[in-house]
């Protein structure tokens, strides 16, 4: 699945800013268990997590050929 | 602090103690109650019975973190209904130290031809009010005249003041505050104010509070110990390093994501050029190019969180300050745009000429819809602005905003709510927001009620009224208190600390629950302005072809059933 990491999470590379994974994650693994193994900073709890267009929680099933958008949030412009 | 009249016929003015039924009240809630009190709610907005009033929120004037926040209000042109809208900059800190909670400026001497050269400043000093005459000001933009006010009166002066488009009278007219470098870049800009001060032949109103001081506090170091607290809960909260390093424009990616982007006439709510107009790519570019560019700048004097910019040009200087997300939204993805440049310069078009970015992207996208502009074409875009100011036809349809666009060019297809644009929230894809929309007494407006932070399904219809319901009571509350909305991460993690600031300034003993008795307040007061003129559950509705048209890449429509619109105000 690709994972986009938005403002804050990204980190540096050789390229520029990484902004997007591709990520392997064991069959009927979950948001829970990305963000665990991404070991984000500061704390996912911050985060709102989108899958393919739609807000979730961290209970969500990843499915391979999911988008999933880690966005540190902010509350209007 | 008194309440200032000011009679725009007479010139008189009158000083007087704020009477016991507004005293607990600011901002957008004292504007609710001197509206309700004071003007017909049937009133011609542009006519005499109209009232301009400028009420800087309750804390403000301590240089307190973002809040130091000036509302203003008058009935709308635009919607016909109430209307506040709210600004940074140095306005509120001035008036709060002229000793003003309120200045109501009444009546008009009426124009002598349909195109006013008779301009009038008001100045407000501590010796009082005069009206100074400023026919030489006619017709020139905000950024011209600004610089001639200040070289008439002086540095130390706030100005708030008007454009072409409120001379003409637009009801897309908003009135411009200076920030702290005095660049005319706060815009009170929604909902036609500019047309209000226009139609009452005022050019510029200059406050200035030499000598005066701070408004006078019951109890000092409750005070301190309060603002110490909230200063530190704002620069902990991991929401202010981002708006500091990324400004608001942060939030297009995130919106793209969940399928929210307005996008070439809110026809979708993804932009293929997301990148291009990113949080990050303005970051970036602002960094490269150095010179005037930062994107960290502070808007009021005091603010933690800077979310502002200024974004300058390949030369390093300015192209405009600053660059919000609202705007790269309306006047980017809603028109097809992808270069900041672009965005950038029609931003700083519609700003000198006094005229609201959202309404006026709107209205572009409107235009888009008739033919008269390719989507990406910034440079028609320009220049179907610049007729504005040469007064064509076209250029004072589109400068009325998108609602009017949409009726002389017969296309339906137009994102308002009573008369006013839809910022870049797609409704469909934020059902809460949407929800806000709908029913805001305010017009369709984020401000008045934003829910895309929360983490619920945005586009389950179920949930949307009742977290509407809670935004809109909070930033009545917040907009009550002179608060930019960024300051709720200082005061959302301590509750204790908006109660123990009002104590310490004023001496009340109000509780825990005072935003919420606030925010309520001001609902219930807009409300029945409202009802008194005419609004009924009809006018708090999604556009139809809203609730029809699917939006990819979700294929939502706006689907909050009327019944949850309708008790969103029943608390």
């Amino acid at each position: 699945m690709r994972v986009h990491l938005h403002t804050s999470l990204q980190r540096p590379g050789p390229a520029g800013p990484v902004r997007r994974l591709e990520v392997d994650l064991p069959a009927h693994g979950t948001l829970a268990d990305l963000l665990a193994m991404l070991d984000l900073r500061p704390d996912p709890k911050g985060l709102l997590l989108v899958v393919n267009g739609r807000t979730a929680g961290p209970e969500r099933v990843l499915a391979q050929g999911d988008e999933v958008h880690l966005i540190p949030a902010i509350s209007g412009g | 602090m008194e309440i200032w009249r000011v009679n725009l016929r007479t010139g008189s003015l009158q000083r007087g103690p704020v009477p016991e039924a507004w005293d607990r009240l600011g901002g957008r809630g004292l504007l609710a109650r001197i509206l309700l009190d004071e003007v017909p709610p049937a009133c011609e907005p542009l006519g005499p019975s109209n009232r301009l009033v400028f009420a800087p929120g309750l804390l403000v004037g301590h240089m307190l973190s973002s809040c130091d926040r000036i509302s203003i209000g008058a009935k709308s042109p635009m919607t016909r209904g109430i209307k506040e809208a709210n600004a940074g900059g140095t306005t509120g800190l001035q008036m709060a130290c002229l000793g003003i909670r309120a200045l109501i400026l009444e009546d008009l001497v009426p124009s002598p031809s349909h195109v006013r050269t008779d301009w009038r400043v008001l100045h407000l000093g501590p010796e009082g009010a005069r009206l100074d005459p400023a026919g030489d000001l006619a017709g020139l933009g905000v950024f011209a005249a600004a610089e001639r006010l200040r070289a008439r009166y002086g540095d130390q002066v706030a100005i708030s003041l008007i454009g072409p488009g409120g001379e003409m009278r637009l009801v897309a007219a908003g009135i411009q505050n200076l920030d702290k470098e005095r660049v005319p870049s706060r815009i009170a800009a929604r909902g036609g104010l500019g047309a209000v001060m226009g139609a009452k032949g005022l050019k510029a109103v200059v406050f200035d509070a030499a000598g005066g001081s701070r408004p006078p506090l019951a109890d000092p170091e409750a005070f301190q110990a309060a603002r110490k607290l909230f200063t530190r809960n704002v620069l902990e909260h991991p929401q202010s390093g981002l708006y500091r390093d990324y400004g608001t424009a942060a939030m297009g990616a995130m919106t793209n994501a969940m399928g929210a982007l307005p996008t070439r006439a809110f026809a979708s709510g993804q932009f293929e050029a997301v990148d291009a107009i990113s949080g990050e790519r303005l970051r970036e570019v602002m960094l490269a190019r150095g010179g005037d560019g930062t994107p960290t700048h502070a808007c009021m004097p005091g603010c933690a969180i800077r979310c502002s910019n200024n974004y300058a040009g390949a030369d390093g200087r300015s192209l405009v300050t600053p660059l919000e997300y609202e705007t790269i939204g309306l006047m980017g993805s809603n028109l097809g745009l992808s270069d900041l440049d672009q965005i950038a310069r029609l931003n700083w078009e519609v700003n000198d000429l006094g005229l609201d970015a959202i309404d006026l992207g709107a209205a572009l996208g409107v235009a888009a819809q008739a033919g008269l502009l390719a989507f990406g074409d910034g440079d028609r875009a320009l220049a179907l602005l610049r007729e504005i100011r040469q007064g064509t036809p076209l250029g004072l349809v589109l400068g009325h905003g998108a609602a009017v666009a949409g009726k002389v060019l017969g296309v339906i297809r137009v994102p308002v709510v009573k008369g006013q644009a839809m910022s870049a929230y797609e409704p469909r894809a934020i059902k809460g927001t949407g929800v806000t929309f709908a029913t805001s007494p305010q017009g369709a407006d984020h401000t008045a009620g934003n829910t895309v932070r929360a983490q619920v399904d945005h586009l389950d219809p179920k949930l949307q009224a009742a977290l509407s319901r809670t935004a809109q009571i909070n930033m009545a509350g917040y907009d009550t208190l002179g608060a930019c909305i960024f300051a709720g991460s200082g005061f959302s993690v301590a509750p204790e600390v908006i109660p123990g600031l009002l104590n310490a300034r004023y001496g009340w003993e109000v509780g825990l629950d005072i935003l919420q008795l606030l925010g309520r307040e001001t609902l219930r007061l807009e409300r029945e302005f409202n009802r008194r003129a005419g609004f009924t559950a009809v006018d708090d509705r999604m556009p139809e072809w809203m609730t029809l048209e699917p939006l990819p890449p979700n294929n939502a429509v706006f689907d909050v059933p009327d019944a949850d619109l309708d008790g969103v105000f029943d608390w």
